[in-house]
């Protein structure tokens, strides 16, 4: 009968009921949401390999480094092998078919980058091939494409003469079995790039963008980046050294405090929550003073029929909630095959966020009811029967 | 001799409105013995709803002493009154204060959620009650879909389901029709007379309160004659 009475007043204002269940469920979607790309931004960080550092222009991510400094890296102590990481702009077909590419060394990418899978094609045909490319599998199940198609990139960072597209032969389709690396990018010989601007076939900053330095030993990355940023200290290009989980709290930290910018907002969407169910239940305990009345002369002990009200709540709190968590989760493999998804490799409603929105749910829900429970606890049976029924 | 189902002694109510002190009830004592069918008469603001309020265990006094089937009502608060009024009183509203939200058998079962009765035996009392009052039929019926009549007939059951050895009716029959108010006092006067529950009834109806053993009339919260029906008391 309590849940049966609770039910029954849900749905006796069912308008107002589901209005507040919607409001939640957009809150918690968009909790969800905030809470899975601050945790996409640190897996990102967290999950950087910590035997490989990054060296860039100490001008800027910007600039370019010239050629001629890889072989020079290549020769200091302790680093194992370095590969070229020049990111290319492009996109297939129309702006909306982002992602991102990057020109690599074919050869040395996967001896410095191990958590790259092949799991279709050859590693052979990508090395050996000049135009071949090595696709990530959200690229395959996006845009269907498979091992031997040929795919047309356009970068307005690299132009193509006179075609406008770059062309690219599918050799092989890759996993990344860390978050550092995602599903969602085409890497290409760098020497196809380079040799298509020496030959005035396209257009685009010479040099290359950064070098991933794998390291010998990961407890001499601070040793061996100092070594690398010395061997530059006279230029002609200064160049800034760091490992590769500073070098991607550096690339996020370039769009403003991210985290705290979500952060606040993740916490005024909680403040609204509360608000917004407080106001439902204050209706809600407004409108049955005379029915607690009635409970409290049939016998009703005043703590529950506050429970009543702290159940009803809950339920309105949970409901929206869980209705949110679903929408999240709906929505995370669509945002990961999106643009978007790009910038959020590790994008996915863990665990730990369903656990956390609700225990959110529990405590909103408490919070919310706290005030009416406590006014409908506090009134006298001979008062409340007195209001208008 | 035994004692009085009800007794008042030297009871004081007192209303403060901001500095305004209203005397309601002025040191009013009253008896009504177990088994009878008492009648609270006089204008309005002659303190009967009051008084009715007090002896069930709504409200307190200021002064005095209440007590009702043995129990110090005036001397109990909080959880202890409120199992109290489940066990001893049913209550019978002038606005029948049925929850609209519940159908009339889930009206008349929400106070057995108080017993630790099975779903089966409060099913069996509410069902019970309500073919006592001869409303069966309309079990799965919300209050909005009855007349007023049944509707106070639902209200009767779901004092009954408890089995109260008192019933407080405060105008039973004020909101209703002749016929209506009729059914509902037939009623009542059935359960007094077989089912033996003692019972008070604030009434400002003449033809309803023709139907008590006893009407007390009341006035300034005071009281004033009481007269005794030859006729009710006869045919108890």
């Amino acid at each position: 009968m309590p849940l049966r009475l609770v039910f029954r007043n849900l749905t006796n204002h069912w308008v107002r009921t589901l209005l507040t269940i919607g409001s939640l469920t957009v809150a918690v979607f968009l909790l969800c949401f905030l809470r899975s790309v601050l945790i996409s931004i640190d897996s990102a960080v967290v999950s950087s390999a910590s035997n490989r550092l990054i060296s860039q222009s100490a001008v800027s991510l910007f600039v370019t480094l010239p050629l001629s400094y890889q072989g020079k890296i290549d020769q200091v102590s302790g680093v194992a092998g370095t590969t070229k990481m020049n990111w290319f702009g492009g996109y297939y077909q129309t702006q909306e078919n982002f992602f991102a590419q990057f020109a690599v060394d074919a050869d040395r990418l996967l001896p410095n980058y191990p958590e790259i899978e092949i799991v279709e094609g050859s590693i052979e045909a990508f090395v050996q091939n000049r135009t071949a490319c090595l696709i990530g599998t959200n690229l395959r199940d996006n845009y269907g494409w498979k091992v031997g198609d040929r795919v047309p990139i356009i970068s307005a960072l690299y132009p193509r003469m006179p075609e406008g597209a770059w062309e690219f032969d599918v050799a092989a389709v890759y996993h990344s079995n860390r978050d550092n690396i995602d599903n969602n990018t085409l890497f290409f010989d760098f020497d196809y790039l380079y040799e298509a601007i020496e030959a005035d076939q396209a257009d685009g900053p010479e040099g290359v963008g950064v070098l991933a330095v794998g390291l010998r030993d990961p407890g001499d990355a601070e040793k061996v980046s100092a070594a690398i940023d010395q061997l530059f200290e006279n230029g002609p290009q200064r160049v800034q050294t760091t490992t590769e989980a500073e070098f991607q709290r550096q690339f996020v930290g370039m769009f403003g405090n991210v985290p705290l910018f979500l952060s606040a907002l993740g916490m005024g969407v909680i403040f609204a929550i509360v608000l917004a169910v407080l106001n439902t239940m204050l209706m809600a305990a407004r409108e049955r003073v005379h029915s607690v009345g009635v409970m409290k002369a049939l016998g009703f002990v005043d703590r529950k029929v506050a429970a009543l009200l702290v159940l009803e709540s809950l339920t309105i709190c949970l409901i929206g909630t869980t209705v949110g968590i679903l929408l999240a989760m709906l929505s995370e493999k669509g945002l990961r095959a999106s643009p978007m998804g790009v910038f959020f490799p590790g994008y996915r409603i863990s665990g730990g966020t369903v656990v956390l929105c609700l225990i959110g749910a529990v405590v909103v829900g408490l919070i919310a009811a706290a005030i009416p429970a406590s006014q409908i606890q506090r009134l006298r049976p001979v008062d409340a029967l007195r209001s208008e029924g | 001799m035994s004692e009085p189902m009800i007794q008042l002694s030297e009871v004081t109510k007192i209303y403060t409105r901001g500095s305004e002190k209203l005397v309601v009830l002025d040191r009013f004592s009253l008896e009504i013995e177990e088994g009878e069918f008492a009648a609270l008469m006089g204008p309005s603001g002659s303190g009967k709803t009051t008084l009715l309020n007090l002896v069930g265990g709504l409200d307190a006094p200021e002064g005095g002493d209440v007590w009702v089937a043995g129990a110090h009502v005036s001397e109990m608060e909080g959880q202890e009154l409120a199992r109290w009024r489940a066990d001893t009183i049913g209550f019978v509203f002038q606005g029948f204060n049925l929850l609209p939200v519940l159908s009339a058998f889930e009206n008349v079962e929400l106070p057995l959620m108080l017993t630790p009765l099975s779903r089966k035996k409060r099913r069996e009392h509410a069902e019970y009650a309500l073919e006592l009052v001869g409303l069966k039929d309309r079990a799965k019926h919300r209050p909005r879909q009855l007349s007023g009549g049944q509707e106070q007939r639902v209200a009767i059951a779901r004092a009954l389901a408890m089995d109260p050895k008192v019933i407080l009716a405060d105008e039973p029959t004020g909101d209703l029709d002749r016929a209506s108010a009729d059914q509902v006092l037939d009623l009542l006067e059935k359960l007094n007379r077989e089912h033996g529950k003692t019972i008070v009834i604030v009434t400002h109806d003449p033809s309803a309160a023709s139907r008590a053993h006893k009407i007390i009339h009341m006035d300034k919260g005071k009281l004033g004659r009481i007269d005794v029906n030859p006729v009710a008391v006869a045919g108890s």
